[in-house]
């Protein structure tokens, strides 16, 4: 029972006085559509190891196929971490330090792989953007430049959940463009690898591998792939999503895919929400 | 008989060579050691529209609560958003903002909270300490056995997108809960104006039952309509390596906290198992 004090002193609202878990009560207050924030925006992820640390004869082209976008896209480029992310995990791991510190140490890797992107692409008025501006000042840096880069990691560090198997982060570097796509109400996000799409197998595996052109997040899900060149995390997320719909996962070293995929060509792999 | 050795540079080739997504290089990571950073530290909530949107006559007490619970314990305080957090997803729901722009709203308010009951503890040389400088928490807890911190998570846009609805599902008890957890603290206590956890939301209803302990199946499995605790907490506190118990206690009863610190069971006990 209550002791003796005084009452909460309340501000009027629709959601005043309730717990925010009582669905019949949240759901009225807040169940208008969201509204698309940059209903122009383009997100594309390139690959931290699938990309980034194949070096200058990966990263060049998808620099200048960057570029050539710029003509008719404005995009948030968002880099993975690679192989620093993976060897700063096994010396955290190896210390026993949680989870939410091996998110937090990955991250600054992938921030380094947005730096050296930005610096490539500098001339054109790009630049590396933290995490703060891109979720205050995004709209600002994309009137004056054709596209920023930014982690692709999202700022979930010291706060990041405890995964149901083993150490390692949950959301990674293809969780933080869909998020953040979603938030922006972007119109496309494309993740750039360096294999052609999602495949029956690991095609570094096993040639007998297929790509799938097109599949729904549930049903990958259910498929219990092996391996999967994106984040598991995304495939539930997107069910979830207001605005993203479908993701595009295509192959980086295949030049034009980039381009092909950021005007709405189907290549690679569509995963849509079902 | 693989040595610890073998099978942490057994994860080291599986981490440089193997798809993050592989569930064998997963696995592995569990025999890496688990090595608690803060182990005597306890994180308590302070409950914004339960306890701070009182006013004085609820927070002065609870202060003074604080302040002894200092002596003897060192403790981590986190603050919800409450009433004026209402006010802005209500209103920017309304307007059709997504949920990261709620999220950034609540964090402010999580903030105005925490800055409250800075200047409220400062005679006690107790400060507020923003995630960005959590790197000096060791010393604050040193120096101080306490620090404060505004409760909200820092996921800002990040922030994960409800089922319904686009009020942020991870706020300021998810927020604490991290906390504790990340840092292997103690305990983790969340400081409301309830006795617990009850089988329905007691403001208004004579018939909610109290329930002294429960586990996060259990309380999964009952799906109750409401309930004092942000539900995907009880996800994170299943996958737990630390913290995996979190007790509810009622701030407007004297001496609770200092109980609570100590041990005692004197409100809601969820466990994960």
């Amino acid at each position: 029972m209550t002791a003796q004090t005084a009452e909460t002193i309340h501000v009027p609202s629709s959601l005043m006085r309730q717990t925010l878990l009582d669905r019949d009560l949240v759901l009225p207050a807040t169940g208008r559509p969201v509204i698309k924030l940059l209903p122009w925006l383009k997100v594309v992820k390139i690959g931290g190891h699938s990309i980034m640390d194949r070096g200058r004869d990966a990263i060049l082209p998808v620099v200048e196929e960057l570029v050539e976008a710029f003509a008719d896209h404005k995009l948030l480029i968002t880099t993975g971490a690679g192989i620093r992310g993976r060897h700063v995990y096994s010396v955290g791991l190896d210390l026993g330090l949680p989870t939410g510190v091996l998110a937090a140490l990955a991250a600054t890797d992938a921030e380094k792989n947005g730096h050296i992107l930005a610096a490539l692409l500098a001339e054109h008025g790009v630049v590396y953007l933290p995490h703060s501006s891109v979720a205050h000042h995004l709209p600002v840096f994309l009137s004056a430049a054709p596209g920023v880069v930014a982690n692709a990691y999202p700022p979930y560090h010291l706060y990041e959940f405890p995964p149901a198997v083993g150490r390692i982060p949950p959301h990674r570097s293809d969780t933080g463009p869909l998020l953040l796509a979603d938030a922006y109400g972007a119109a496309r996000l494309v993740y750039v690898s360096d294999v052609d799409g999602i495949s029956t197998a690991d095609p570094k595996d096993d040639p007998s591998a297929e790509l799938i052109p097109r599949i729904g997040a549930r049903e990958l899900a259910a498929r219990g792939l092996k391996t999967l060149p994106i984040d598991r995390i995304v495939l539930q997320i997107l069910g979830s999503a207001k605005h993203v719909k479908e993701v595009q996962i295509v192959n980086g070293l295949t030049r034009g895919n980039i381009s092909k995929a950021l005007a709405g060509d189907h290549v690679g792999t569509i995963v849509h929400a079902d | 008989m693989a040595t610890a050795m073998d099978e942490m540079s057994e994860l080291h080739s599986l981490l440089m060579t193997r798809s993050l997504t592989d569930d064998e290089l997963l696995r592995a990571t569990d025999v890496a050691p688990d090595y608690r950073i803060l182990p005597e530290v306890s994180v308590l909530k302070i409950g914004g529209q339960s306890l701070i949107d009182r006013g004085r006559s609820a927070v002065y007490p609870v202060v003074e609560q604080l302040a002894a619970a200092a002596k003897r314990h060192k403790i981590m305080i986190g603050t919800g958003a409450g009433t004026r957090a209402r006010h802005l997803y209500a209103l920017a729901a309304d307007l059709g903002l997504p949920t990261g722009v709620l999220t950034d709203l609540g964090t402010a308010v999580a903030g105005q909270n925490a800055e409250m009951l800075g200047y409220l503890m400062a005679k006690q040389g107790i400060t507020v300490v923003g995630v960005s400088a959590f790197s000096g928490l060791p010393l604050f807890l040193a120096e101080r056995n306490a620090v404060i911190f505004p409760g909200m998570p820092p996921y800002d846009m990040w922030q994960h997108v409800p089922d319904e609805g686009t009020v942020p599902p991870y706020r300021t008890d998810a927020g604490c809960y991290l906390v504790a957890e990340v840092y292997g603290c103690k305990s983790m206590i969340f400081v409301k104006d309830e006795d617990g956890l009850y089988t329905a939301n007691p403001k208004g209803n004579g018939e909610a039952t109290f329930i002294p302990r429960i586990t996060v199946d259990e309380l999964v499995e009952m799906n109750l309509p409401d309930m004092i605790i942000e539900r995907p907490v009880l996800d994170l506190l299943r996958h737990a390596r630390h913290v995996t118990s979190v007790q509810i206690i009622n701030g407007l009863k004297p001496g609770l906290i200092e109980r609570a610190l100590d041990g005692e069971h004197v409100g809601t006990i969820i466990s994960a198992n």
